[in-house]
């Protein structure tokens, strides 16, 4: 008998349909557990498969689609263990009945019905460890393969893939629930779909429930664009309609199999049903399909990288990779790693982004920080509000790793050389999650001064890369720029490099752009001409400073001139209209502000030059003591008054800010210090999500030069004392928006009194009041931002 | 597909839930509110999803709503007269929470206005659903009340968790909840409607009818 390896993108495939909606119509009530038919409907459910198994499907779907520790909780009446045995146990026992030996049993995992931290508040960890629980019970009651289902959220699959190939040996097929939009819930598109689960390792991927074979074909078709592996189709029998006070799904079999006859023709190698779908569907689809030619897969040589929501495509278009989130030469950014400023880490992307960075280089290595946790701590906030994809940069290989697991997508990963060692320690990270990683033209012999010895380092890795099953599209060679400052020849070696790669290996390349005008003057000019000849010589990707105008200047020309660039639109789209801008209203701004109206007005944009004017006529902090503070104590009075209201307030605080950071930076060439006021730990207690309220206070407590220690939200109680003591911090402030974390926020008060009395305690949030405040235990209530400016006043 | 959107957003909704009262914003502000909607509307994609239930009420304010059954005076009041009722779940989905996220990060003032915004638009995005439901059940003779939530009044909160179950709200529509009970994507709405044979226009939205008179959202206040 064949294997499920000989015949999965060998022939055709046909999977089951509906099972969830089959039982309804046989009486499973709303909120019942279909799981539980497994072992109170033994009958009904075994039935159900050999219905499936004689009308000709050859993988059918274990009863186990919800059977997971947070349905079936430890000490319920029904164990984790006995559902999913059971639902093993029935469909063998089906298999056998029907004489069917030849057909596939997939342990069903559908999602947890969490979300995901950032968002949600599941931890990537726990997700993994669920559906690790319920692999493990599948693989030894005789699952042949695991189908993880009706996905909507890129990263709670990725923790299930990684759960099933981390503890079984079990084939693995991973199909997400699109909508119409051609969108996951959570913002995927197909591409990035296929970049992650590629990466990952998957046996097949593909598409289930939620749309009818209709709906999904255009899906399907992007599907197969980017998919060098089998794809699987398991529509719903059409859209969900509402009749009377029901909801069915009424796409008949012969209409249902018409379609998929269609979708099969596009390339697909597995078929099947979701919602809706009965046996009759399923024998209608087999008898459709089973005739036609079978479309074997075809490798696509497509290089992606991706986020939660998008991929990049390399090699098709140059693509741009931020580096100022690197602290080597930037003091700011050295500064904000140790301490942990990651507000200047995100500002730092959220910039880069604006000016057309496709992707983000990510670098904290500081001899004095701890990497991996740091590099795990800096992707994780920056995926949470970013959708580039990340490129992760370390030759910490515990930090690389790290970052890979935690990472919402296919990485970019930078990066191996040809050293044995490093490619011995990188490869079989980027085979178990993915990543086209950029490979290094140097080894332990240096770095070659010629393109050939490059070259030989480049067919070095990618031979290597290949023992590991890593493609050569994953792969992205960087020629190395090296300064001409030293090698006036150093320029050509590094193009000629680039040449031979795109010509003869049909490689993507990469360089750190800038590293070829070190040490001499000017440096953007020779860059930006750099740029122009390497991606006209096959540059795939540049590391660079997408800030620099002289670089975008180029890159957005490039396009233009190389054809890439339809109708000029884009570079009229940036370009375009740049002169009238430059004399407007620039000019009008001149008019005399002063400081204390740009504060008030909340005017950010001309507070800065109007703390600059002020500069020359007083020192930093009599600016700050005599027009800073006041202004803002006008405002913070105006609210309280209620003639303003919070959006001016904070308009102001952010106008006050720009102003701080001029002066800051003033204050720095000079040597002035500013004293900061004292510490204050802001922090969203645990259970809590909702961080808006914190994070005014912070923006006020800031505006008032105290020392915030932003603890971010859903913290733990324990993380808040032991900060307190770890920095003998004297002013905690909480915030919690329910009644149900409320809890929480009292607990905390409570450990915090205990361990360290000393500490004062401010509270805030929508549910809270004055006496529920002193109930829990809180020194203050505060009703609002400028509320709890006062507290830390009076007790700062 | 459930894009693009037929919702008026109540500008004096917006304000009110930046504390303006009845009073009108600044320029600036009211400019912000507008950017809100605009980059709001371009990322939202809401979604909703209802099933209509038998209602039994009981003795002391028990009700028995099929999926779930609570003992609540409010809701007792808000459905006297009703034999049926809609469970209705309706979320703008987690691109609002993400997008939300981001411009905190970079600007509070236009965070503040946006979360607000937000929250007009879940609302707005619920009251298009009240008038299409009012419509089909308008046909049959039947009329609904206003829509009323786990967390108004003593209808706890815990009956989240029920509601999202009995509609399979993360399957169908990306709702779900977290063990404290708060629904992400954070802009959603669960709620009970009743369905009554009667006209009854009397009844009073959420707001008016909830205890906590001092509160500083109160329509009134």
């Amino acid at each position: 008998m064949k294997t499920w390896k000989e015949r999965l993108g060998k022939e055709w495939l046909f999977w089951d349909g509906g099972m969830g909606t089959i039982l309804q119509e046989k009486g499973l009530k709303a909120g019942e557990l279909p799981e539980t038919w497994n072992i109170n409907h033994a009958d009904i459910i075994r039935s159900l498969h050999k219905r499936y198994l004689e009308a000709g499907a050859d993988i059918i779907n274990t009863n186990t689609f919800g059977a997971n520790r947070l349905k079936y909780k430890e000490n319920g009446p029904y164990s984790l263990k006995s559902i999913i045995e059971s639902g093993i146990s029935l469909a063998k026992q089906a298999r056998e009945e029907t004489g069917r030996s030849d057909a596939f049993i997939a342990l069903d995992i559908g999602p947890t019905g969490k979300l995901l931290k950032p968002m949600g508040d599941m931890e990537f960890e726990d997700a993994y460890e669920i559906f690790k629980e319920i692999i493990i019970i599948g693989k030894e009651a005789g699952a042949d393969l695991v189908l993880i289902e009706t996905m909507s959220d890129t990263y709670e699959m990725k923790a299930a893939v990684l759960a099933a190939k981390e503890n079984s040996d079990l084939p693995v097929v991973a199909t997400m629930i699109f909508g119409e939009n051609k969108k996951l819930l959570t913002g995927a598109d197909p591409a990035a779909v296929v970049a992650l689960l590629e990466g990952l390792s998957v046996d097949a991927l593909g598409i289930n429930c939620g749309l009818g074979p209709v709906q999904m074909k255009e899906i399907v078709g992007e599907l197969l664009e980017y998919a060098s592996i089998p794809v699987v189709v398991n529509p719903n029998a059409g859209l969900p309609r509402r009749e009377g006070e029901k909801t069915v799904f009424d796409v008949a079999p012969e209409e249902f199999a018409q379609v998929m006859g269609e979708i099969a023709g596009m390339g697909v190698s597995v078929l099947g049903g979701c919602c809706g779908t009965t046996p009759a569907h399923i024998q209608k689809l087999r008898k459709v399909c089973q005739d036609k030619p079978f479309i074997p897969v075809k490798k696509k040589n497509i290089t992606m990288v991706s986020s939660y929501s998008h991929a990049v495509r390399i090699g098709k278009e140059p693509v741009i990779i931020g580096e100022r989130i690197n602290p080597t030469g930037k003091k700011k950014l050295k500064e904000a790693l140790r301490t942990n400023d990651i507000d200047y880490i995100l500002n730092e992307g959220f910039v880069q982004e604006e000016k057309g960075a496709h992707i983000l280089d990510v670098n904290v290595g500081l001899p004095e920080i701890d990497e991996p946790v740091m590099m795990k701590n800096v992707i994780t906030e920056l995926q949470a509000v970013l959708d580039l994809p990340l490129q992760i940069d370390t030759s910490n290989v515990e930090a690389m790793e790290r970052a890979m697991r935690c990472y919402n997508g296919k990485p970019m990963i930078n990066s191996v050389n040809g050293k044995k060692e490093v490619m011995d320690a990188v490869f079989p990270l980027v085979k178990k999650y993915g990543g086209v990683v950029v490979g290094l033209a140097l080894d332990e012999h240096g770095i070659p001064e010629t393109a050939e010895g490059r070259i030989k380092i480049a067919e070095k890795i990618y031979a290597e890369a290949e023992k590991y099953g890593i493609e050569r599209k994953d792969i992205v060679i960087d020629a190395l720029a090296m300064t001409i400052s030293s090698d006036h020849t150093s320029a050509t070696v590094t193009l000629e490099t680039l040449k031979k790669i795109r010509d003869d290996y049909h490689g993507n390349t990469i360089l750190g752009v800038s590293n070829i005008s070190f040490g001499l003057p000017r440096r953007e000019y020779i860059n930006a001409a750099f740029y122009i000849m390497a991606m006209q010589n096959g540059l795939s990707c540049a590391i660079m400073n997408p800030n620099s105008e002289e670089m975008m200047r180029a890159y957005h020309s490039y396009l233009a001139l190389a054809g890439m660039d339809e109708q000029c639109s884009r570079y009229i789209d940036v370009y375009g209209g740049q002169d009238s801008i430059q004399k407007g209203p620039l000019h009008s701004s001149k008019e005399k502000v002063t400081l204390s109206t740009c504060i008030e007005k909340g005017l950010k944009e001309r507070s800065g030059e109007a703390t600059r004017y002020l500069i020359g006529e007083k020192d930093p902090l009599s600016i700050i003591d005599e027009e800073l503070i006041p202004a803002l104590d006008r405002v913070g009075k105006g609210f309280e008054k209620g003639t303003i209201f919070l959006p001016q307030l904070l308009m102001s605080a952010e106008a006050a800010k720009a102003a701080f950071d001029v002066l800051k930076q003033y204050m720095e060439q000079s040597g002035t210090v500013q004293e900061k006021k004292g510490k204050i730990i802001l922090a969203t207690v645990k259970g809590d999500i909702h961080d808006i309220g914190k994070n005014i206070v912070k923006v006020l407590l800031e505006n008032y030069s105290y020392d915030v220690i932003d603890l971010g939200k859903d913290v733990p109680p324990e993380k808040i004392v032991q900060t307190a003591l770890q920095q003998d911090v004297k002013l905690v402030g909480l915030s919690a928006l329910m009644t149900t974390t409320v809890v929480n926020m009292e607990e905390t008060i409570k450990q915090l009194h205990k361990e360290k009395p000393d500490t004062k305690i401010v509270v805030g949030g929508a549910v809270l009041t004055e006496e529920y405040a002193k109930a829990i235990g809180a020194d203050c209530y505060a009703k609002d931002a400028m509320a709890t400016v006062h507290y830390a006043q009076s007790v700062l | 597909m459930e894009k693009k959107m037929y919702w008026s957003i109540n500008r004096r909704e917006v304000r009110r839930y930046l504390g303006y009262g009845n009073k009108d914003a600044d320029e600036m502000v009211n400019r912000l509110i507008e950017d809100s909607i605009c980059q709001l509307e371009e990322v939202v994609y809401p979604k909703a999803t209802y099933q209509v239930y038998p209602l039994k009420c009981g003795n002391d304010h028990w009700l028995d709503l099929t999926a779930f059954s609570v003992q609540s005076k409010n809701l007792t009041r808000n459905l006297s007269g009703c034999e049926e009722v809609i469970l209705f779940a309706a979320t703008l989905g987690i691109q609002a929470d993400q997008l939300i996220g981001k411009i905190s990060r970079k600007s509070m003032s236009q965070a503040v206005v946006m979360q607000a915004v937000a929250a007009a638009m879940i609302e707005a995005y619920c009251d298009s659903w009240q008038d299409k439901l009012q419509e089909i059940f308008r046909e049959k003779g039947k009329y609904l009340r206003p829509r009323f939530s786990p967390g108004y009044g003593d209808f706890p909160l815990k009956f989240q968790e029920p509601f999202l179950q009995a509609l399979n709200c993360p399957k169908k529509i990306g709702l779900t909840m977290t063990d404290t009970l708060l629904l992400v994507p954070s802009k959603s709405v669960t709620a009970v409607i009743g369905i009554s044979k009667t006209d009854d226009k009397c009844h009073k939205k959420g707001c008016e009818e909830c205890q906590k008179k001092d509160c500083f959202f109160r329509r009134d206040s």
